[in-house]
């Protein structure tokens, strides 16, 4: 037996004894005197939730019960989308160093004033002026909410990326899909409440981005990725019925005598639901994957069609994104494909890059909209656009554009959104904010205030202090809300 | 030689420097001095006789001595104040007088421990006892004058209201739900009125003689004269004072209290604009489309007042059995028990007992979602009788107009899906029985563009979402 030694019982490791004595007598006469409840999460119990079937559920009344975080990685240049700015056209080829205060860049190679390549037009009831990269989501400005003032504290993106879905810019906190499945569950049981669909690109900084962080490990993202297998071993290996769950037991019953012999173990307890979820995917994830009964309209709709097969996989993104809103996913976020260019990060050949990744984005973007909005899903689903940083006015070299932190634009359409609005403005040249800045924390804000959640008083207790996403930050733009 | 006597003779009391003023203003500062020497002296006095506190027997003197100065700072003060004027006469008078006679009292009492004279019959206790009750009773009279003479007994139970011969309390007027039932001065003038001005101008501290506490009183105007002008927002004084900008003399509130909202000065404009009528429903007097939805706004009515009703737990029963139907019930605020009812995720078939147990939980149900749940036409029944719906998702289901008919009592409704079902003409029925809609789901239905273009001219605030096939 001895070569078995790894699922017998061993003695206590001094730590495991220290662990398992921390919750003994000691801690409950602790506890006891402070009057603290033994979970951080501590939330007003009333009567529903002594069924485990139910959800916690918000602070207040939500306006979004589900989030599309569609992810534009690398930044975005917000003059050539956005933000038109004419004075770049008139000043095109001067030195910016003798208009303006020019910060340090990245790779500090500053050009001239750059003039956007494209042209805007107004749109819209609204008149919201979109650039020609977007000829698709500009016939949707009516339902879209536009910040033109957003700011970033990193120009680098692996820690911008951090920051704008964690809330902070170095790795290990929580992602904002985790803080809200965290908060108000998921409806479904057999699907994860935080779903990141891969489109070819996982932003610098990594799987880190959607990691749980100090959550309970099953609030951290699940990756689908493209293609007809979006989940390894999604379909049973097994050919002989009932051998999968037979395995499954034994592999469970391991687990509890394990979970037994170390007391509460949140790595084991999250192993054990997520083979559970996993053995109820298999059944699960084939059924949403197949697109069988979409119509050819609606395909069409997102550009099924395309010639551009980033299009057509980004289309498909989308429309698999749809489904899981309509399974009660709660929150869905989508990665950029991989076009034959860089991700949105144009440091040169502004115009070939740009005009790639918003080919293959625009009109599945538009699609997703125009479908969700026919529906009536819009009503409670909250879509979310945005890189993680800006670009400058100014050329990096020639034809490039470098990182720019303190101005750029993202916007929001749907559930509890005032369409049609523009929030915020940038100086002359697009390059700083000058009214009304949004910074990723009120971003955070906005968004859980959508979905019902107070952003300050969503907890969780760590290292000694009462986290938050929005950490000690954050304000509700109430301008953009309907 | 009388202080108070030179005082007059100077002219100070006519117009008393800036200085002496600001003297006065500390008075509610030193005036908490000798309340704390005399009571401790008085407790010294009490505890002196256990042998453990006899050594302090020979300090007593000093507590009395102590308390008879700052008392006299404390009166020296408190005359200053009173000749920045506006309290209430009467209580000042007492007020006044009664300080004095503290001083006095603790001025004797600091002689008698000092001097060690004996006093006939008691003599040092009723002493004592006069001053902790001068002491109390002043103390009293001072907080009348600044916080109105009703400040203490505000929240104080009936009984003791009673028995200070003060009427019960009165019973806050019934929050507006309708519009049309605002009276213009209760509901709308006099709120504002509590809310911003009396605290200053009451009964008992009448700054600028005038006092806010009800229409007949407002109506006789402050020192200046009245203070509006029927039919004349820009000469009456009151509207021109809460207009200023913030940092001008005359500006009211004054003192750093915050200002009146912009839509407060709206409401009072056009008050004063409509004659300064004492009562009157305001919906009757005209208002204009933009004054209806200041109003409606400023008293909370644009918001769907169901959701400010609080509902019961549910019943535990109740919602356990609809759970083994298949039914997701989330709850959708902290603070009250509506629930949203979601079956559009069930893999179970849904049944009429499932619907039918639905009614045990009408009340907090405002989200019922049923799409793609094979509902058909005599389920509606059972949904139509949830009246406090306010979002009802009937998509991707074969039901169609003979089902919309079970569904017009759904007052409170304010968003309907209707995507791909077989529902057409029968919303023209239904609709103006829906007083609340504004959101209306019409995509891949069997209504016709025609139907749409006629409601959407009809009610042309109600968001209609209809894509035609292409």
């Amino acid at each position: 037996m001895s070569k078995y030694h790894n699922f017998m019982q061993r003695p206590l490791s001094r730590r495991e004894m220290l662990t398992i004595c921390k919750g003994g007598f000691g801690s409950l006469a602790f506890m006891s005197l402070f009057g603290a409840t033994t979970f951080s999460c501590s939330r007003s119990k009333t009567a529903l939730d002594s069924s485990s079937n139910l959800l916690l559920g918000p602070h207040h009344l939500p306006k979004a019960k589900n989030v599309i975080f569609l992810y534009m990685d690398g930044g975005v240049s917000q003059v050539d989308s956005f933000d038109p700015k004419p004075r770049l056209a008139k000043e095109n080829g001067q030195d910016p160093r003798k208009k303006f205060k020019v910060d340090a860049t990245q790779f500090d190679n500053v050009g001239k004033i750059l003039k956007s390549p494209w042209d805007f037009k107004q749109y819209g009831d609204c008149g919201m002026p979109v650039s020609d990269l977007f000829p698709h989501i500009a016939t949707c400005v009516d339902d879209i909410a536009l910040i033109r003032s957003m700011t970033s504290q990193f120009p680098e993106h692996t820690n911008a990326n951090y920051f704008l879905h964690t809330g902070s810019g170095l790795q290990g906190r929580p992602s904002m899909g985790s803080w809200m499945t965290y908060g108000l569950g998921s409806e479904n049981k057999n699907i994860p409440g935080y779903v990141v669909l891969d489109g070819g690109l996982i932003p610098p900084g990594g799987l880190d981005n959607f990691k749980n962080g100090f959550l309970p490990a099953s609030y951290q993202a699940s990756i689908l990725r493209a293609g007809p297998q979006p989940v390894a071993n999604i379909i049973p290996k097994e050919n002989v019925p009932n051998l999968q769950e037979r395995k499954l037991d034994f592999i469970k019953q391991l687990d509890d005598k394990q979970l037994e012999a170390l007391g509460e173990a949140d790595a084991i307890e999250s192993a054990i639901s997520n083979y559970e979820l996993a053995y109820k995917m298999q059944s699960s994830i084939p059924e949403l994957t197949e697109f069988k009964e979409e119509t050819e309209a609606t395909k069409k709709l997102y550009g099924f069609d395309s010639d551009d097969p980033h299009t057509r996989g980004y289309a498909a993104q989308c429309l698999l994104a749809r489904r899981l809103v309509e399974r009660g996913v709660r929150f869905i976020e989508l990665t950029c494909p991989k076009v034959s260019a860089d991700r949105w990060d144009q440091h040169g050949d502004l115009k070939d890059g740009h005009e790639k990744n918003a080919h293959a984005v625009d009109q599945p973007i538009a699609g997703l909209i125009k479908d969700l909005k026919s529906r009536g899903m819009l009503e409670e689903t909250l879509v979310v656009w945005t890189g993680e940083f800006g670009r400058t006015p100014f050329a990096q070299g020639t034809d490039g554009r470098d990182h720019n932190p303190s101005a750029f634009s993202m916007w929001m359409a749907g559930a509890g959104i005032k369409g049609g609005t523009i929030f915020g403005r940038t100086d002359e040249y697009g390059y700083r904010v000058i009214e009304n800045e949004v910074t990723v924390h009120d971003l955070h804000a906005t968004i859980m205030h959508l979905m019902g959640i107070d952003h300050e008083h969503l907890t969780f207790r760590f290292g000694g202090r009462d986290m938050r996403l929005t950490d000690v930050h954050g304000h509700v733009i109430k301008d953009v809300l309907a | 030689m009388n202080l108070f006597d030179v005082l007059l003779n100077s002219g100070v009391a006519e117009r008393p420097s800036d200085f002496l003023i600001f003297l006065g203003r500390i008075h509610p500062l030193v005036v908490h001095l000798p309340i704390g020497f005399l009571l401790l002296a008085t407790l010294v006095e009490l505890v002196v006789r256990k042998p453990k506190f006899r050594p302090l027997k020979n300090y007593t003197h000093y507590l009395w001595g102590l308390g008879s100065i700052s008392a006299f700072v404390a009166v020296l003060f408190g005359y200053f104040l009173s000749l920045s004027g506006d309290y209430n006469e009467n209580t000042l008078f007492w007020h006044k007088w009664l300080g004095i006679a503290v001083f006095l009292f603790s001025l004797v009492c600091y002689f008698v421990y000092k001097k060690q004279w004996k006093l006939p019959f008691y003599g040092r206790p009723i002493l004592i006892s006069l001053v902790v009750f001068t002491i109390f009773y002043t103390g009293h009279l001072g907080g009348n004058l600044t916080h109105g003479s009703t400040y203490l007994l505000e929240y104080a139970p009936n009984v003791v209201r009673n028995l200070a011969g003060m009427p019960d309390k009165a019973v806050p007027r019934e929050k507006v739900t309708v519009l049309d039932s605002a009276d213009v001065y209760l509901d709308l003038i006099s709120p504002i009125m509590d809310r911003r001005c009396v605290s200053c101008h009451n009964d008992d501290k009448k700054k600028g003689d005038l006092d806010l506490t009800s229409y007949a009183n407002l109506a006789l105007g402050g020192e200046n004269g009245e203070v509006v002008v029927p039919g004349d927002p820009n000469t009456s004084d009151l509207y021109r004072r809460i207009t200023l900008p913030e940092t001008h003399d005359d500006f009211m509130p004054t003192e750093g209290k915050p200002p009146l909202s912009d839509d407060e000065v709206a409401i009072i404009s056009w008050w004063i604009q409509k004659n300064v009528p004492a009562e009157g429903y305001f919906t009757e007097m005209g208002p204009d489309e933009k004054m209806r939805d200041l109003v409606e706004k400023y008293l909370g009515l644009d918001k769907n007042n169901l959701l400010s009703q609080q509902v019961e737990v549910p019943n535990k029963a109740v919602v356990d059995s609809l759970l083994s139907y298949g039914f997701i019930l989330n709850q959708l605020m902290m603070d009250n028990h509506f629930l949203e009812a979601n079956f559009s995720l069930s893999e179970q078939e849904l049944n009429d007992q499932a619907l039918k147990t639905l009614f045990g939980l009408k009340d907090q149900i405002i989200w019922l979602n049923l799409s793609n749940s094979g509902i058909k036409n005599t389920h509606l029944e059972q949904v139509g009788q949830l009246e406090n719906l306010i979002k009802l998702n009937l998509g991707s289901n074969t039901i169609s107009d003979d089902g919309l008919a079970h569904l017009s009592q759904l007052q409170n409704l304010e968003s309907i899906n209707l995507y791909k079902t077989g529902v057409s003409d029968g919303l023209v029925w239904l609709i103006p029985k829906l007083p609340n809609l504004k959101r209306l789901y019409l995509s891949e239905s069997k209504v016709d563009s025609a139907t749409v273009a006629q409601l959407r001219k009809e009610y042309p605030d109600l968001k209609i979402v209809f894509e035609e096939k292409p």
